[in-house]
């Protein structure tokens, strides 16, 4: 059942993608991206212990802050709820499985999407979606606008509202620094103990999350977040229970820039629909303009 | 041809569970009719396995009926090494016996020997590398496995993952605590006990019912080891999951355990109406001066469990000093030659240093050493 609706949803990303550039996703080099071959992440909340070693490897490697490994070891930061931001660009959380009330833990960090809301959003082009998967923020090019802080449907993009000159938008970068084509992993995905984050291809990805469900459906919620979810995530999650129980929304399997970059480039398609706007509003001044001729030679 | 060769395994591994059982009395039931479901090459390498050659694939990566009744626990070592991680931290000193025998109140040795061929039970590296293989995602890497097998069970459990539980610091690591010794506590290597700073009772005794034990200052000031006041605490008295209460010691037990080295002073050196400030060593009547605050307490008290009160004569631990071969220049005066010429008694007053300088032995004209120096003050020379 899942297979064919899988299948299902293949084809038709795929031949929307055949059938409207606007619908797919267009890189910089204007190239269509196939998202089954950008790098992605599966975070298995059902193996996560909640140590929170990604969330210091995170803080390590931007140089966030230098509080040691041991601080992480804290649980008591799961009483409250938190959320990323400027000065941590991945928090792990915890959640109870109201079936069995029992605790998981997950980590919540950019989700890298596949068609990300907020590079369509960005009027300035400061962030893109990278051939391999990432999106990438380029603060030259960026005016704190805050769009994508507003666009993103995980509400991931942070600010630095406490730098007063030069405030940045701050997220999970997927460690683009740490030059994932050479083999490299991601800091948090290097640093997990239990290997609850498996870093891949999103192929491969959506193929192991439900490899994983099949071979133990009695640990696993039969659900790959992320494999469709607004077009599909870079980074995906199993799950031991419903997602609606976490941050992670329940959101649509359209892409959110569909949408809106339909109405928008509908409205200057080919630059048609203004000069067909203007021209209107031009005759209707031209024959005005010709009765008050008319009037005035009275 | 297949059905022929399905008949010959059958019949091996029936002789070969026969012969098991009945040589270990075993009166378990080994699974192996499963066997008939499996093709033989998902085990074996080649096409007729016999008794004596099995040819057996290293990791068979279906989930198949372990043979665990093979296999008795004194074939297996007691604790092994678990493989370095980091610079933080120490190898795990794994107590294989001790969980093995965890394990048979459970599912017995496939617990954590998943995935292990009858009559064979590979080492977990055999199967996880020692890094991720990006040709299977599926399987973790060593590391991975390892931690995947321990805290799950750790996790559910005692609700506790930092990496403490399973592996000591590294010595002379960012994370050592110097000092600490985990085999103390119960003869074996122990994940390391994090301690209070100090602990504050109230007692019914009422004319001090507050007692403060200011506990690291026990371990870093007077040595103390975990067993000298733990004693005879079994492994419940921490690791109670149902948290029901610990066995309450009567009175006299409780101050049996202080008894041993306070059995000479009196209630109000521990018991008060506040709590009281840690120990210090001016509260002794010799506050430590700059050369001796950075000593430890044994340099001075070397003998006994308690320690012994000195008397605060230099030559006490100073044996040799004299006139003759005390540099007076480290106490930061230079004694001119007729001073230097005097036994150290004369200006010191019955040897006491800590006391002023008397000059009236000598001048009867009121001076002090301070006004009319006996040589000249130069800058203190350091403790090198």
């Amino acid at each position: 059942m899942s297979l064919k609706r899988r299948e299902f949803f293949k084809l038709a990303a795929l031949s929307s993608a055949a059938l409207a550039t606007n619908s797919a996703f267009a890189t910089d080099d204007g190239e269509v991206l196939d998202c089954r071959a950008t790098y992605g992440v599966l975070v298995d909340t059902v193996v996560c212990i909640g140590c929170r070693k990604c969330e210091w490897a995170c803080n390590n490697q931007h140089s966030l802050s230098t509080e040691p490994i041991t601080a992480f070891e804290d649980k008591s930061v799961f009483e409250t709820h938190r959320r990323p931001h400027s000065k941590a660009y991945t928090v792990v959380n915890q959640y109870s499985d109201p079936a069995t009330s029992k605790a998981y833990t997950m980590k919540v960090q950019c989700m890298h999407c596949n068609e990300p809301a907020c590079v369509s959003a960005c009027i300035v082009g400061a962030l893109n979606k990278a051939n391999n998967g990432p999106v990438v923020y380029e603060a030259w090019k960026c005016i704190g606008c805050r769009y994508c802080m507003v666009a993103c449907p995980f509400q991931i993009p942070a600010y630095e509202y406490d730098n007063a000159l030069n405030p940045q938008v701050r997220k999970c970068t997927f460690c683009i620094e740490r030059h994932l084509d050479e083999g490299n992993r991601p800091a948090c995905v290097s640093i997990c103990p239990n290997e609850a984050l498996t870093f891949g291809t999103r192929q491969e990805l959506i193929d192991l999350g439900h490899t994983r469900i099949r071979m133990q459906p009695d640990r696993y919620e039969d659900h790959v977040y992320g494999e469709t979810e607004i077009g599909g995530t870079s980074w995906m999650y199993l799950a031991a229970a419903d997602f609606k129980n976490t941050e992670l929304p329940t959101l649509p399997d359209d892409a959110i820039p569909q949408h809106t970059e339909t109405i928008q480039h509908g409205i200057f398609k080919s630059f048609v629909p203004p000069l067909a706007l203007y021209g209107f509003l031009g005759l209707v001044m031209h024959s005005l303009r010709k009765t008050d001729n008319g009037q005035e030679d009275q | 041809m297949k059905k022929i060769h399905i008949r010959l395994v059958m019949t091996t591994v029936v002789l070969v569970a026969a012969f098991a059982m009945i040589a270990l009395g075993a009166a378990q039931q080994t699974k192996h009719q499963e066997v008939d479901t499996l093709n033989c090459l998902e085990c074996h390498t080649c096409e007729q396995p016999t008794a004596q050659d099995m040819c057996l694939k290293p990791c068979p990566t279906l989930r198949m009926p372990t043979a665990h009744a093979k296999h008795n626990l004194s074939e297996a070592p007691d604790t092994f090494l678990i493989g370095e991680l980091s610079d933080l931290y120490q190898p795990v000193d794994f107590n294989h016996k001790l969980h093995a025998d965890m394990a048979q109140m459970g599912k017995g040795c496939e617990t954590c020997h998943h995935y292990s061929p009858p009559g064979h039970i590979p080492p977990c590296a055999d199967c996880h590398g020692g890094e991720k293989n990006p040709e299977n995602l599926r399987q973790p890497s060593l590391k991975g496995a390892y931690h995947r097998q321990c805290l799950s069970c750790h996790r559910e459990w005692s609700h506790d993952t930092k990496c403490i539980i399973c592996h000591l610091p590294t010595p002379g690591g960012a994370l050592a605590r110097p000092g600490m010794d985990s085999t103390d506590i119960i003869g074996i290597s122990h994940p390391v006990i994090t301690v209070p700073d100090k602990k504050v009772y109230t007692t019914p005794y009422e004319q001090g019912p507050v007692v403060t034990l200011h506990h690291q200052q026990h371990i870093d000031l007077f040595g103390l080891r975990c067993v000298d006041c733990h004693k005879e605490e079994n492994c419940s008295y921490c690791h109670d999951l149902q948290a029901q209460s610990r066995p309450s010691k009567t009175d006299e037990e409780i101050h049996a355990i202080c008894n041993d080295c306070h059995i000479k002073d009196a209630c109000s050196k521990c018991h008060d109406h506040k709590e009281k400030p840690g120990f210090s060593h001016a509260s002794t009547g010799w506050p430590l001066n700059r050369f001796h605050k950075d000593l430890s307490c044994r340099a001075c008290h070397p003998t006994g469990k308690q320690i012994a009160r000195l008397n605060n004569q230099c030559t006490s631990c100073h044996a040799g000093w004299n006139q003759q071969n005390f540099s007076h220049v480290v106490t930061g005066l230079k004694l001119d030659e007729i001073h230097g010429e005097l036994e150290c008694g004369d200006c010191h007053v019955d040897l006491k240093y800590s006391n002023k300088p008397d000059c009236s032995g000598c001048h009867d004209d009121g001076r002090t050493a301070e006004d009319a120096p006996p040589g000249e003050y130069v800058q203190k020379l350091s403790l090198q």
